[in-house]
């Protein structure tokens, strides 16, 4: 028997989110995902002012502002032809990390993790650990994170002045000139969150987590000790695999990282361009790696509340007029369908994990392929990699003085684009500047791959395939079509698109 | 007694969310805890099914959930062409659910400028609005006369985003059952009868006028880089963020954020003006009184300023 279920509103997601699933018996054969919520926000940048988008574009998402405002920079230092100093590409980097930190462990613990305190779980043995440790506000590991979450953000508020929304980058550079005062002050604050990390999170110090490189290491890891077993982590692995995580959410296999900012200076040139990236970006699909390249990066609209021009446009072209008349079955959202070299691709830690070829995280995925288990997990475990790189930022910027930024100049170039990893994967801005003066802004966001609907060739998103073929225990209550679209980190505030005034 | 809330995001980023989990001492679980206050929805925090959602809405729509609180995140969403069709929900326009539930509450409070004032989105073809003013006009989404039921207008706690101090703070105020007086915009005073200037660091800058030319520099950027510190009503600088610090004392300028008219039409980053003297003063004050001050200011500045010698 086939049936139809709609999930909305679907809490505890970043924005609106409206899921269709069809059902054949109890498995999911096909799956429709929609952002329900337009704001044109692209739009409101048309006409105005160069720098305007380092104010404008932070208010896009709440959650992930900070990189956004680095994407707005990042496109403006191409349009100023400007080589930012090293010690603004440390601050940069800095406050985009932390950022990180924050996000994964609101996700995890505030979304992420409250869907195993559902009553469907009752009859597991762990049921009462997970409701004493995950329940919304209460939960003993809910209110750490919240606790812990908030002071890793002091780093920002004495970097940049507030989070989240400000705008403290700027083509050329920073504003803010830290005293090794402030900097060794935010060395302080990531070191209390590392603590709380090695402690609470994982169980064991970074070493010890860092040399699990196989999925047989794991499994032996939580063998290892009670205090890994009793991690947050620990209660993630065990709980999972009850819940049946690995076996569900699976999708194309194609994933796209636009690679983690840069750490140290590989030459005597102290500026952005000569440092090593803690990850580089990169297209993975059908089990090879490539490298990525912003110009096979297009937007279908076919399915999308869109009016089309037929075909599919790099970003740089990309023209959208909301509300299209007709096609109305075929439309369903206001998400675009980003697409690279024609094909979807998911992206966030996992896809970060894969293309800097992680061995614990190669290994799972030539073994039993993506998972909601193996996205969350990338995560959780992103931290791992994360925090020593801010570690090694913040000395780096202690340990010599430099300039925080140069003078900018004028504009010698109309295209810039800025590629950041923010912390749901790839956001890229493409940005149009002619006679002083915005012309167009195109941006994609992480959730924008993600969360993509069809393409003209009929191709699912992502998470729409990794629907597919999930079994649903109870169509009254799908808890596992949350695990799947939740191992994302949706944000649909994000998803929005706009007109193009010309 | 306990008192319940219930949170709506529209259009909006979800970032006066996240600025209230920022909430200390006490943090946001003690807080609602220490008050008293159920939270029956709030979009990041609930765990509820659907049917469990459905009848929720049901009780508190037919009244036989008492609400106390109803929070608005975002701007309502009125377009295209007055329909609401940009922002769904259940398949029908979230403003329909914004005004069903605006009838039963106690309080209504418009959290974040965007709630407040419609914010981003104001002049655009979303159509969007602020619940009882849209920029400065008052009327809005609920129209000029509404009252919700505990007598008072909505409350408006805006910025981009909203201190997390001022939602905890009202929270509080208004479980205490004291008054809360509030400004021409609908504000609460304590938090908002404040410039945004008031304490920043750069304020010697200011007042014998030396000026930020470029970004880096020490100096004050009321005069060239747009500052909107003596022009925007808000704790920023007395509070600061992380109670540590604000953009103005980092460099940035404020861009009034808390403003009707945010986010404003003109550039951010310039200061508009008149022969060298912004176009708009700090509030209340006499342009010819405020040119000859400044210039004496300007004479009388010391050299540590002058030659930027000082901390920020
Ligand atoms: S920078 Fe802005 S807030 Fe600071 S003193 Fe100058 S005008 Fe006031």
């Amino acid at each position: 028997m086939t049936r139809k279920i709609e999930i909305y509103p679907m809490n505890r997601v970043e924005g609106d989110l409206e899921i269709t699933i069809e059902l054949e018996d109890d498995v999911v054969i096909d799956a429709r995902s929609a952002g329900t919520m337009y704001r044109g926000f692209e739009n409101f940048m048309v006409g105005r002012a160069p720098l305007d988008g380092l104010v404008i574009t932070p208010r896009i998402c709440g959650i992930c502002s900070t990189s956004h405002l680095y994407a707005a920079a990042s496109a403006l230092d191409m349009h100023f032809n400007v080589d930012v100093p090293c010690h603004a590409a440390w601050v940069r980097n800095i406050t985009a990390m932390t950022e990180m930190l924050q996000n994964d462990f609101r996700q995890a613990f505030l979304l992420f993790m409250p869907d195993f305190t559902d009553t469907a779980y009752e009859e597991e043995p762990l049921y009462a650990d997970m409701v004493k440790r995950y329940a919304p506000l209460e939960g003993s590991s809910v209110r750490q994170a919240i606790d812990e979450t908030r002071r890793i953000l002091e780093i920002i508020s004495i970097l940049g002045g507030q989070w989240p929304h400000s705008s403290f980058m700027v083509p050329g550079g920073v504003v803010s000139m830290p005293s090794n005062n402030e900097l060794n002050r935010c060395a302080y604050l990531l070191n209390n969150f590392k603590q709380w990390y090695e402690h609470q999170v994982l169980g064991c110090n970074l070493e010890r987590w860092q040399a699990v490189q196989t999925k047989a290491d794991l499994i032996s890891w939580i063998k290892e000790s009670e205090t890994h077993l009793k991690s947050d982590l620990g209660y993630f692995i065990r709980f999972a695999a009850k819940a049946g995580l690995h076996k569900i959410g699976k999708g194309h296999g194609n994933f796209i990282s636009f690679g983690m900012p840069g750490l140290e200076i590989e030459s005597e040139r102290q500026t952005r361009v000569g440092q090593i990236p803690l990850t580089v970006g990169g297209f993975f699909s059908d089990n090879r790696l490539s490298s990525m390249n912003q110009e096979n990066i297009t937007e279908d609209v076919s399915h999308s509340w869109f009016a089309s021009s037929g075909t599919s446009q790099h970003p740089y072209q990309g023209q959208s007029s909301p509300y299209a008349t007709g096609s109305e079955d075929l439309r369903y959202s206001w998400a675009k369908a980003p697409r690279y070299k024609g094909m979807p691709a998911e992206t966030g830690p996992l896809a970060e994990m894969v293309i800097s070829s992680n061995p614990l995280f190669i290994d799972f995925i030539q073994l039993d392929g993506p998972s909601a288990f193996l996205r969350e997990l990338a995560r959780l475990v992103r931290a791992a990699t994360v925090i020593p790189a801010v570690e090694r930022c913040i000395k780096n910027a202690i340990s010599t003085p430099g300039q925080y930024y140069i003078d900018h100049g004028e504009i010698e170039n109309q295209l810039g684009h800025g590629l950041v990893e923010a912390p749901r994967g790839a956001l890229g801005h493409w940005v149009k500047i002619k006679d002083n003066k915005i012309s167009s802004y195109q941006i994609i966001t992480p959730t924008a791959w993600n969360a993509s609907p069809r393409d003209a060739d009929g191709v699912r998103g992502p998470w729409e395939e990794a629907l597919v073929g999930t079994r649903v225990k109870n169509p009254e209550n799908p808890l596992e079509i949350h695990h799947v679209v939740r191992s994302f980190d949706p944000c649909l505030v994000c998803t929005v698109h706009a007109i193009d005034l010309r | 007694m306990k008192r319940t809330l219930f949170w709506l995001q529209c259009g909006g980023c979800g970032g006066d969310t996240w600025s209230m989990f920022n909430i200390e001492s006490p943090n946001l679980p003690e807080l609602f805890k220490s008050l008293d206050i159920e939270i029956l929805w709030h979009p990041t925090i609930s765990v509820k099914n659907r049917a469990d959602q459905s009848q929720l809405l049901e009780d508190v729509l037919s009244g036989r959930q008492q609400l106390d609180f109803l929070c608005i995140e975002g701007a309502i969403i009125r377009g295209p062409r007055g329909t609401g069709l940009y922002d769904l929900a259940n398949g029908k326009p979230k403003k329909d659910l914004v005004a069903a539930l605006t009838r039963q509450a106690q309080y209504v409070i418009a959290v974040g400028t965007c709630a407040s004032f419609g914010g981003f989105g104001a002049d655009g073809e979303i159509e969007a609005t602020g619940m009882q003013f849209l920029k400065w006009d008052k009327g809005g989404f609920v129209g000029e006369s509404f009252q919700s039921k505990s007598g008072l207008p909505v409350i408006n706690l805006p910025g981009c985003p909203c201190h997390y101090d001022i939602i905890g703070g009202t929270l509080s105020q208004l479980v205490s059952d004291a008054p809360l007086d509030l400004t021409e915009h609908q504000s609460p005073m304590e938090w908002y009868n404040i410039m945004v200037h008031q304490g920043c660091t750069r304020n010697e800058y200011h007042e014998y006028r030396v000026e930020d030319k470029g970004f880096g520099e020490k100096g004050c950027m009321f005069f060239h880089l747009g500052c909107h510190g003596p022009l925007a009503h808000g704790p920023c600088n007395k509070l600061l963020w992380h109670r540590r610090s604000s953009k103005t004392r980092v460099g940035v300028p404020c861009f009034g954020c808390t403003r009707p008219d945010f986010p404003q039409p003109y550039p951010f980053f310039e200061t508009r003006n008149i022969e060298g003297i912004p176009l708009e003063l700090p509030e209340g004050i006499n342009r010819a009184h405020y040119m000859a001050y400044k210039g004496m200011a300007a004479a009388a500045a010391p050299r540590r300023l002058k030659t930027r010698k000082t901390g920020i």
